[in-house]
This record gives structure tokens, sequence and C-alpha cells, in this order.
């Protein structure tokens, strides 16, 4: 069985600097999502109890190259990428319609699975997107999955409540952040990792036209303004009256 | 083809889409149509709202399976000539709005913080590159689905009675089984309707502190929440209590931040309360950029001295303690 | 010219610095207090490389050649100089092995270090001191045996079993060799452990070797060869503790500039006061030109087919860092004040850590005429 693991190439967010209200994205180095980093570790566990192979997939610049070895190093055993500049900031459906074609180059999927949203838009919609793309069963917000023969058992975590369901694989799952934590990778398998194989995909290679397919434009990007009062207080007092004088907190 | 269709599955967050949907309206004039899936008292609600409402049962149709409700959602767009559908960006709502999208071809924004209306052309707010930028969006595709953050709108209020239609959607058995459906236990604070909340961050030296932001919080009248850290970490408060990206995203009136530097993934979840207070040892945590009240000081300090002050002017006041 | 880690060794750093932090972090005390680095985190170092970074994958190392040694001990020892040192001297075993060793040695020794549960030790300095000249520990051939005899001083990770490269006179000829001698054969024994003032955490204990029966076949390298083996020794033994203190000096620098913004005086942050933002730029360059040197010397071990040609440049380097982590502790600790003498305070820690550094495997006066002899031969 092949365990399919999407992720997505962002901008280290820890190391974005906002400059004049716009970000200062040079000199930032890639990595992945956070809660990709869960989706591949869950990959991995369901291989390490049933077996099978973990491939990684994933769309984005030329460095991406260089990044998936973050996951090759943790332990997926393939990586299946698209590679183009022009894949800088792309839309969620143009996103889901190239790792949909990814996916139908792999035979034998089991699962594939996401983060439950991406490190940087948090969007969430490519994995249900592709679940339709691919007419497949989706489940979202994972945080236990049991694997049984052809189907799969997962809770799923909702704001008030949590569900037990079943369903038929394959199957799109969409994993919580909290679903485990992800292992250190060793240095042996980092050194692997470059000899791994990819397979890569150009944006012709697919026949996709990604100027041709644009449903969302973005009219403005800016870090949002700062309209604080900015005082400074001196001690506990002084702050407990000017929230009172605010009317903020009541006597 | 044009007009408004909403859906939630939750009540309260559908009276909210309500209020956006009327504003849409408002700008537009195009018709709104709710739509509620095998749950007629949700239906009574929007009628007593003013909404023309159509009803779906149709018990093949299961709540918990994105792919039937996509379809049965995309059918009744269909029916009802709907092209822009208003979604509440709650878990099973963002679900559903990627698989609806792909069926009718639309463009999605999810987790939509804020709409404006320019003539016909609806501007989507939302966080981007983890909440460091705020995108000012637009759908250009035919359908448009929007999926808005819950408590973006107020609930439209009761007034004058709309219709409710029942509306006839086929549905194919779901594949998808429900096995177990169970409450969460514990910890079942709502950081997100609190009118004051007290966050925490690393800055809370050991989980003993939190006595002592407790007691704040008690003489605030506030509920505690955290950063992710405090949560996922060190596991001192559960998750529902994490504000950020991943997180909830509040809009108290008052919010008085404790140790917490203000990286963007946290920020993201508070910048839009009323007014924001940052405790810090750190002048230059990025916290205190956007707080109207700073404080340069250590929380462990600064916590029961405030808590002191709040309980000696209530006394003042006549409040009993 | 590239000052640039690839990719592979930006995730070795990355390796060490999460799991030092997760798993060495919370029980740096304990393994200060007992001197010991705790089973678990040896498992937990051979299991994700980090032990054995240079060993050759051949016989279960990680493969990452010095380069990736030094970048990954330095996020070790930032955390803790104790587990760095023990890091460092499983590496001087394995490469004293691994330059001079025959294929059995190095498939028996290596593999049972990188894979098994040994750890080797190394040892040369005595009571006398650690010049080859005044080695007083014998090797006594005796059919297909040599006899060993002798006491070796300060001698790292004798607690557990595993290979001892033990530096010897051939009791004939005069000759210095090395002979790996298995920890707790008959024979062997050792005192109660040194407690050292700072970098505590691996063992560190006197050797006693009465009439240890070594194979003939244990010596290390040809009758010839011994004070090249010798030479490389002493060169790999100044890489690893080079990437040690520049762990600490980064340690302090870490400390030092977070102490900085937080700490609030007349009612702002030190770090608003010029004195204390010019001792952290101070940190900053050199811990720069330590870096410098030390990824230097990583990439030299790694492209220099004989690594007794080494001695020069490590001991310089090894000079340097050691030198620089004590500059560096001390202006760190000017930036603490008072706090950074409390035990409480990781800045106490890394400045007895700094102190071990420049008395340590050949003091920098000892060191400069080694340096100074290669240059004026």
């Amino acid at each position: 069985m092949n365990i399919v693991v999407a992720m997505k190439q962002i901008p280290d967010l820890q190391q974005v600097r906002i400059r004049n209200r716009q970000p200062v994205l040079d000199g930032v180095p890639m990595t992945f999502g956070s809660i990709d980093k869960n989706a591949l570790e869950t990959a991995l566990q369901l291989k390490e109890a049933v077996g099978g192979n973990v491939i990684v997939i994933s769309a984005g610049t030329e460095e991406l190259e260089d990044t998936v070895k973050e996951a090759l190093a943790a332990g997926a055993d393939e990586a299946y990428l698209v590679l183009d500049d022009e894949l800088e900031h792309i839309e969620s459906s143009v996103s889901a319609h190239l790792l949909a074609e990814l996916i139908k180059q792999i035979e034998n999927i089991g699962i594939i699975l996401f983060g439950e949203g991406s490190g940087d838009n948090y969007s969430g919609q490519v994995g249900p997107r592709i679940a339709e793309i691919l007419g497949l069963p989706e489940v979202g917000y994972v945080c236990d999955i049991e694997l049984e023969d052809s189907r799969v058992k997962v809770t799923r975590s909702l704001e008030d409540c949590e569900e037990v369901v079943r369903v038929s694989l394959p199957a799109v799952l969409t994993v919580m952040a909290d679903i485990n934590e992800p292992r250190i990778p060793s240095v042996t398998q980092i050194l692997k990792a470059g000899k791994k194989p990819q397979q890569i995909l150009e944006v012709e290679d697919i026949g996709f036209d990604l100027k041709g397919d644009k449903k969302i434009v973005t009219l403005s990007s800016l870090a949002p303004e700062n309209k604080r009062k900015q005082i400074t207080v001196k001690n506990g007092e002084e702050l407990v009256d000017a929230l009172l004088t605010e009317g903020v907190i009541r006597r | 083809m044009a007009g408004i269709m909403i859906y939630s599955d939750k009540d309260e967050l559908s009276f909210e889409l309500l209020s956006g949907a009327k504003l849409i309206s408002g700008h537009t004039g195009l018709p709104i149509n709710a739509v509620c899936i095998n749950n007629s008292e949700q239906a009574q609600g929007l009628a007593a709202r003013g909404a023309e409402t159509y009803l779906i049962n149709n018990e093949a149709i299961n709540l918990a399976d994105s792919q039937g409700m996509a379809s049965a959602l995309e059918s009744a767009a269909i029916q009802l000539d709907a092209n822009i559908i208003l979604l509440s960006s709650n878990r099973r709502g963002k679900e559903l709005s990627g698989r609806l999208a792909e069926k009718l071809a639309a463009g999605c924004l999810t987790d939509v913080g804020s709409i404006k209306v320019n003539l016909d052309k609806i501007e989507c707010m939302r966080n981007s590159l983890g909440g460091a930028v705020l995108a000012a969006q637009m759908i250009t595709s035919d359908y448009k689905i929007i999926a808005v953050e819950p408590r973006v709108f107020e609930e439209m209020a009761v007034g004058k009675e709309g219709p409710i239609n029942n509306l006839k959607i086929e549905a194919q058995a779901a594949e998808l089984e429900v096995l177990e459906q169970r409450a969460k236990v514990g910890d079942t604070a709502n950081i997100e309707s609190a009118n004051i909340l007290v966050a925490v961050g690393q800055g809370l030296k050991s989980e003993n502190d939190m006595l002592i932001i407790k007691e704040l919080a008690e003489a605030l009248g506030a509920e505690i929440a955290c950063s992710k850290p405090v949560a996922t970490d060190k596991k001192w408060l559960p998750e529902e209590r994490i504000i950020g990206l991943s997180g909830k995203k509040c809009k108290p009136d008052l919010a008085v931040i404790l140790g917490i530097s203000g990286q963007v993934q946290f920020t993201v979840g508070i910048r839009d309360a009323r007014t924001i207070v940052a405790v810090n040892t750190d002048e230059n945590a990025l916290i205190m950029q956007m707080a109207d009240y700073i404080m340069v000081a250590d929380l462990h300090d600064l916590v029961p001295e405030m808590t002191r002050a709040l309980l000696v002017k209530k006394r003042l006041n006549g409040v009993r303690l | 010219m590239e000052f640039k880690l690839s990719k592979e060794q930006e995730l070795i750093q990355r390796t060490a610095k999460e799991y030092a932090e997760k798993s060495i972090e919370p029980i740096v005390k304990q393994i200060e207090d007992e001197n010991k680095v705790p089973d678990e985190v040896i498992e937990g170092l051979r299991e994700l490389g980090l032990l054995c970074l240079p060993v050759e994958e051949k016989y279960g190392g990680a493969g990452a050649g010095f380069e990736g040694f030094v970048v990954g001990l330095e996020q070790l020892a930032r955390v803790s100089g104790g587990v760095g040192i023990f890091v460092s001297v499983v590496m001087l075993g394995t490469s004293t092995i691994a330059v001079h060793g025959t294929e059995e040695q190095k498939e028996k020794y290596l593999t049972g270090t990188c894979k098994g549960s040994w750890i080797p030790s190394v040892a040369m300095t005595e009571p006398d001191g650690a010049d080859p000249r005044m080695l007083k520990t014998t090797a006594k051939k005796d059919g297909d045996y040599f006899i060993v005899n002798g006491t070796k001083r300060f001698i790292t990770n004798t607690n557990f079993a595993g290979p001892m490269v033990v530096f010897a006179k051939d009791a004939d000829t005069g000759r210095i060799n090395g002979y790996i001698v298995d920890k707790f054969c008959e024979g062997y024994s050792i005192s109660e452990p040194w407690d050292k003032l700072g970098s505590k955490g691996a063992f560190l204990s006197d050797v006693y070797l009465k009439d240890v029966k070594v194979p003939a076949s244990n010596m290390l390298g040809t009758p010839d060869e011994g004070f090249q083996t010798l030479k490389v020794t002493m060169a790999m033994g100044k890489i690893g503790l080079s990437a040690i203190y520049l762990g600490n000096i980064l340690a302090a620098y870490d400390e030092a500039f977070n102490y900085s913004k937080d700490r609030i005086y007349l009612g702002k942050p030190i770090s608003q006061f010029e004195s204390v933002r010019n001792s952290i730029v101070d940190i900053a360059m050199k811990y720069e030109a330590a870096k410098l040197m030390t990824y230097r010397i990583g990439y030299l071990a790694d492209n220099t087919a004989n690594k007794a040609k080494l001695v020069k440049d490590s001991a310089m380097t090894k000079i340097f860092v050691t030198e620089t982590a004590v500059d560096v502790s001390r202006i760190a600790m000017n930036v603490f004040g008072s706090y950074g003498l409390m035990k409480d305070y990781k800045m106490s820690r890394i400045y007895r850590d700094a102190i071990v550094g420049p008395q340590i495997e050949g003091t920098a006066n000892l060191l400069k005429t080694v340096v100074a002899t290669d240059m004026y031969k």
C-alpha cells in the first residue's frame, strides 16, 4: 500500500519580518508547514504498523528539490514533485489540480494525508478539493486513525465533539497538529535523503495552464495597520485605573 | 444566474451568515436563500429572522459526510439559482467549502474575517503568510464560495417572518459510516465568546504560577487563554484555549496578554480585540507594538499587584467579594 | 569558496539541536551532579547517528564526515559540555582506529561502537604529563601477546565497556605505539572519578593497567607508525574540543543576548545601554570567528588524506576557540552581573564549562610550542 502525504513548501515564518507593512521574504529559508510534518509522521507510523511506502507529494519552486529532503530524511521513501518558479503563490484550486495529477501517477494508494491547514494560508481547501477531483471519501480534522483491511476508522475532532467514522480506502484524511509529535530525523536518514527517488514533473508535463485558471485575485496584502494607543503604564494600579476609565472592565 | 445562498451546520452561525448575506444583498440586490439540511429547528430560526428558507429533509444526507453534503448543496445552489455561497468557517464548514468549490469549479476563500462590498465586488479579508499579513481578495469565478469565521457578523435579529419551503434533493446513501459521536470531555471553555481574556505564554515559569493567573481572571471576570506552546508543549492548559492561527480567533473587549512575545501565529488570533494590554519583560517584544497599554514587567510581579488593585477598587465601590 | 552549510548539514544541525533541547536540556543538572551521561541519552544519540557522526556507514556510522561532526557536536555541547566531551571521546577512539586500524579491528571496534553498546576511550596522558617522551606505560612482547603495564591519568569514558586505545612504549625497542585494550579485561581497573570544575558529565578517572595481556593483533598500525597514530589522535582530539567550545560560545551568546532583552534596569531592558550592546556585538564577532575556524578544521579533516598533518591547524583552532570561549563567557557574565553566578542560571554552567577548555588536551602554551615548531622547522 502506498501512503501519500501532501506537503507545502513555505517560508520559515519565524524568520519573516515586516517592514513598511510588507513582509520581507528575502533570505528567509524554505521549510514545510508544521502541521504537514504531523501528516508525515502519521504516514510513517502507519507504515511502521502495516508496512507500505510513504510518498511525499508537493508543488513549488525549484528550491523544493532541496526542501523535500526534510521529508525524505524524516523517513518518506519517495517524492513526487511539480517544480516551477511560477508556483510560488498559487491558489488552492491550482494546487489541488497539480497534486491530483501527481497522485494519479501513483498506484495502489491507501491513504492520502494532509495537515488540516498549510503553514502559511491555513485555508484547508486542498485536501477536500483533491478528494472531490479523485472522487474519494474525505475526513477532516482527524486525531486518531485505525486501519482495518480495506477500510479505516478515524476520529474527527470538531469544536464541540469527537466523531468516530469509518470510510473505505482509498481515502483523503486531514490531520490535527496534536495527533502526534513528529520524530527527529536521524543523521543516517538525512544523508540518505538526497539519494531517495524523486519523480519530477514540470507544469507543462501535466498540461496545466497556470494563468488560465485563476479564480482568486489578491487586491492587497499588507500587515495590519497598527492603531493602538501604545500607552506605557508604570504599575498594576495605574493599569487597572486606565482600564476602568476606558470602561472595558466594570467596577 | 444570480443569488446568495447560505448554509451552516450550526444554527447560530447560520444566523450570523444571514447578516452577512444581507450586507451583500444590500449592495447587489441579489436574493437570499437560506438552506437547512435535516434541521427543521434551524429552519424555523432562520425563517423567524426573515429568511427565505429552504429545508432539505433527506435522511440519506449525512452531516459527517462532506461528499454527500457537497453534492446536496451543489444541487441546492443550482435549483435556487445561487452563485454566491456563504458557509461558516468552522471545521465542518471548511471541509465542505473545499469540496463544494471543486464541484462548482469555484474560487473559494475560507477563514474570512471581514467582507466589504464595492458596487458588485465582494472583497474578503483573510490572514495570509501565517497571519503576518492581511490579504484583501476577491473571487473571480462564476460561483463564489466564502466561508466566514464565527462572530464576524452579529446574529440576525428576529423580525418579519420568512417562509419555509421544502427543497427536494436526491441523495445516495453515504459511504461514510458514523460509529460514534461523543462530547469532548473536560474543559468546555469558549474563549471565543468571552468578553475579557487573560492570555498566558511562555513567560509563565511554572504550572504552579497558573494560580495567580486564575486569581486575576476571577477578579476580572475573564476566561483564561494561552499561546500554543503552553497547551501543546507544556500541557498546562487544554488546546481549546489556544489563541492563534491554528487555535481560536477571539475578539474580546479586553485582552490581557501576559508573557507572550507576539509571534504572528499568536497575534492573528487576538488582534481584533478592542483593547489590548501587554505585559512583558522585553520592551521590544512584538506584542508591545500592538498593545493599547504597555507594561514592561515580569508577569509574576505584575499579576498579583493587578489582582490586588482590582479587588481594592471593587471593594471601594461596594461590590461584595 | 563557499561559506554555507549544505541542506544535509543544516538538517544535521537541526537534529542535534532538537535532540539536545528535548532530551538533554531537561536533565543537564542531573548529568553534571551524577557525572554520568545516562544510558537513554547514549541510546538516543546512537539511534540518531549523533554518537558516531564521522564513522563510515559500512561500520554503522552516520558517514557525515568531520564537517557534519563539528556542526552536530556544536549543538550538543551548546546544551551540555559534558555530553560534548563524551561524544568527542567516542569520535577520538573511533577515528584513531579508523585511521590506522586493520580491517578486522575496524569491523570489530567501530561496528561494536556504532551499532553495539561499546563506548571507546583513548589513554595517552599519565601522572607525569602528556608528552610522549615521558611515557612510562610499557608494552612487552610475549609470544602472540603484549603485556601492558602502567597508569593513565584523566581518561574519559573509562567506566564503559569497549576499546581503549592505550599509548605505550615498547619495552624492548622504546618505540611508542597504540594498543587496543578491551576495557574491563583482566588487569584493568580504574580510580574513583575525578570531579572537574566544569564541562562535567563524561566519566573521568585514572586507569591502572597491571599485566594486561593484549593480543599482538591489537597493535594499531605497524610498529614504526606509532608516532603517526599519536599525531592523528592529537589532531582529532583538538577538532572535537574546538566544536565543543564553539558550542559553549554559542550558548553564552544565546544566554547573554536573551538576558539583555529580558533584564529590566532603571525601567528599561539592559539591551538599551550602549555598554551592554557593545558586549553583545563583541560576543557575536567572536562567535563568528571561532565558527569559521572550527568549520574549516572540519573541512580540512575531510579533505586531508594524511590526518597526521592536521596537528598544526587543529592546535591553532583549539587554542583560539577555547580561549575565545573563556573571553566570551567573561563578557557574557558581565552582562548578567550577580545573577550569572547563581546556579539556577545557565550562565553559571556555561562559565564553568568554558574555563575547562584551555586546560585540557594540551594547554595553550604547550600547543603553541607545537605550532611554533611546525612553523620554524
